[in-house]
């Protein structure tokens, strides 16, 4: 019976490869959109790593996203430093902000840390450190490169340093200052700051303050991405329907095509059985080999997304096995087609 | 005991709402060796019958028996390997697999059979030369003619040596050149050890049968006098499916009309009264009453001939009387 499937989908094979084509473009919108999903999580990693931090002291109760910490005073970086097993200790202010780009509004993740200090050294792609007021180190999504102007609440910088991969909230740059430059613009010049960021690991906090790690932040900053997560998720279902839509279409036509096939190879004497492993046995091969086009074809498609895109390896191991799924589902359709076959009908003229 | 046996196989379906039955108690007997043709117009019940051989239609009443076997009383795997290993079919549309190479088409059967690869490659080649294919094997149907896939079609058939083919119209889509070619393979094929029944309406094939049975049946009473018959009321005179040569006339009286439904209710057509007659498709054109003619009240008929219909009612069956019976 393998002999014979793979016969008639050579023979098929214009509207096998159609069927395909389809089915591999919808397949490639999944994996892109996993990548999507797990994008959110990398550039929160690579951003909250990037401060090289072992731990952080922020205020307590706050929700621990790394955007929208809750303020405190400044001064908490001397407690903090003070507190047994800190090593090392810098007040860090992250917030959103708009930037102006030649008139262009782009949003921007301001991250404001003093000049020298671990926290404020990402390692770049080009360019050089902040090493005073008016200067800045903004990520490549922002398209501007070093020398460039970006203007931030009234005050001008110049771009003297690009950095690769310092993005949140999906794909939004960060924008790298100096923290008395960040306060004014996020706190109108109040000396406050969002977090401590240490290295060594404090044994106790003081009052009202309280330590997260990488992983919290990280958690805590994903937490802010759930909707999207969420909506996009969905999707991922809508396309794996479509895509089961497709190659369902495909080999219900397939069967309405051969249903005088089926009546002389039952007459022959194929059982039912045989006849919809058969057609299965098509669906299967027609969704595997759109994983596979998909699979390559959504290397070429993730530069089409402004957001870091992140194909997870695990996307790619579930593809093939949902594949195979979505072509057993797909068969089921076809398989009243298969049994209901008379091989009287064969005799038909 | 003969090699086929058919006795009083009866077989009806629905179409289209009504009940049918393309074979009315048929018996007839088949022996090894021997070429039987079973000769008659369009829907007089050939193909039927050779589903009914084949394994593929179950009667509605009656047996078959091919070589001892019961073909009726098979079932699940024991009818897959009655199709499989004591009939070969050769269908009247050819019915190869249009993706398949006419060597992959032959092997089909032994590959349902679950014969190896290799032994039904080698037997395919061996069918290929005896039906003077082997040049041929490697293209697809539609490369081939229609004789081409016809023989194609018969090597298939032959591949597990059943001792029972049964051939559809074999020459229907043929010219004459391939019609020869098929009717000697065929005749070759029917030798001790194999019996073929071949359906037709094509009577050339008679002169190279050993038996020759008509499904439906000539009438032999062209000259017979016209005659006079009396039906109380409520007598049905014929019904739906019976064979007549009769055309017959309302002389005095009513005669009801009606075809039996798939449902088991009735369907009136007509009520003819004096002067108009009814029952005269069937017998002009050689098939089974289409329906079903009773007597409403105490009616007086005459019944008669074609020839003598045509002679009395010219305008035949484009006549605005006609009941279509």
């Amino acid at each position: 019976m393998f002999g014979i499937t793979l016969s008639d989908l050579l023979y098929r094979r214009r509207q096998f490869l159609i069927a395909t084509l389809g089915a591999g473009l919808v397949f490639a919108m999944t994996l892109l959109l996993a990548g999507l999903v797990a994008g959110f999580g990398v550039e929160i990693d690579q951003t909250v790593s990037g401060f090289r931090a072992d731990a952080w002291v922020v205020k307590a109760g706050s929700s621990g996203r790394i955007s929208s910490l809750a303020p405190m005073a400044g001064s908490t970086v001397l407690r903090v430093s003070r507190t047994p097993g800190v090593s090392g200790a810098a007040p860090v202010v992250v917030i959103p902000q708009t930037a102006d780009v030649d008139g262009a509004l782009h949003q921007v993740n301001l991250v404001g840390a003093p000049v020298g200090s671990v926290p404020a050294r990402q390692p770049l792609a080009g360019g050089a450190q902040v090493t005073g007021p008016g200067q800045a180190v903004v990520d490549q999504r922002l398209g501007v490169g070093v020398g460039g102007r970006v203007s931030v609440g009234g005050h001008g910088f110049t771009v003297v340093g690009v950095t690769s991969d310092r993005t949140l909230l999906g794909g939004v740059p960060n924008m790298y200052v100096t923290l008395r430059e960040a306060q004014v613009a996020a706190f109108e010049g109040a000396g406050l700051i969002s977090a401590v960021v240490v290295t060594g690991m404090p044994s106790t906090v003081p009052t009202g303050l309280t330590v997260m790690s990488n992983a919290q932040i990280d958690r805590a900053s994903l937490q802010q991405m759930a909707t999207a997560v969420s909506s996009i998720n969905n999707s991922k279902l809508f396309m794996w329907a479509i895509a089961a839509v497709i190659v369902a279409s495909l080999v219900y036509v397939t069967a309405l095509e051969r249903t005088r096939d089926f009546a002389v190879l039952k007459a022959l004497g194929a059982s039912s059985g045989a006849l919809y492993v058969g057609l299965a046995l098509q669906a299967v091969l027609v969704a595997l080999i759109a994983a596979a086009f998909a699979a390559v074809l959504a290397q070429f498609m993730v530069g089409v997304f402004a957001q870091p895109v992140d194909v997870p390896l695990s996307a790619y191991i579930v593809l093939p096995v949902s594949a195979v799924l979505v072509g057993l589902l797909s068969s089921l359709i076809a398989l009243r087609r298969a049994v209901a076959a008379d091989p009287a009908k064969a005799f038909a003229g | 005991m003969g090699d086929l046996e058919v006795r009083d196989l009866t077989v009806e379906f629905d179409s289209g709402g009504y009940r049918v039955r393309p074979l009315d108690h048929l018996s007839l007997d088949g022996d090894d060796g021997q070429l039987v043709v079973l000769l008659g117009p369009s829907g007089c019940g050939k193909t039927t019958l050779l589903s009914c051989l084949a394994g593929l239609l179950r009667p509605t009443a009656g047996s078959v028996t091919v070589r001892g076997i019961d073909v009726g009383g098979l079932g699940g795997t024991e009818l897959g390997d009655y199709r499989r290993r004591t009939v070969g079919v050769v269908f009247q549309a050819f019915n190869l697999l249009a993706s398949l190479s006419a060597r992959k088409n032959v092997m089909v059967p032994m590959t349902l059979a679950g014969i190896g690869r290799r032994e039904a490659g080698e037997r395919a080649d061996e069918l290929l030369a005896r039906v003077a294919l082997s040049e041929r094997a490697s293209h697809r149907p539609g490369q081939l003619s229609g004789g081409q896939q016809q023989r194609v079609a018969i090597a298939r058939a032959l591949v597990h040596d059943p001792p029972l083919v049964v051939a559809d119209e074999p020459t229907a889509h043929l010219d004459h050149i391939q019609v020869e070619g098929i009717l000697v393979l065929l005749r070759e094929l029917a030798a001790p050890g194999r019996m073929v029944v071949v359906s037709t309406h094509d009577d050339r094939i008679t002169h190279i049968a050993d038996r020759v049975i008509e499904l439906a049946p000539q009438f032999s009473d062209a000259d017979r006098a016209d005659e006079e018959v009396r039906l109380a009321g409520g007598t049905t005179l014929f019904e739906q499916g019976d064979r007549g040569s009769l055309v017959y006339e309302v002389q005095e009286g009513s005669v009801e009309i009606f075809r039996s439904r798939s449902d088991g209710t009735t369907e009136v057509l007509a009520a003819i009264g004096p002067g108009n007659y009814f029952g005269e498709i069937g017998p002009m054109l050689n098939l089974p009453r289409s329906a079903s003619a009773r007597a409403e009240v105490d009616t007086v008929l005459t019944a008669m001939t074609i020839r003598s219909f045509r002679t009395r009612f010219p305008l035949t069956v484009a006549d605005a009387r006609n009941t279509g019976t």
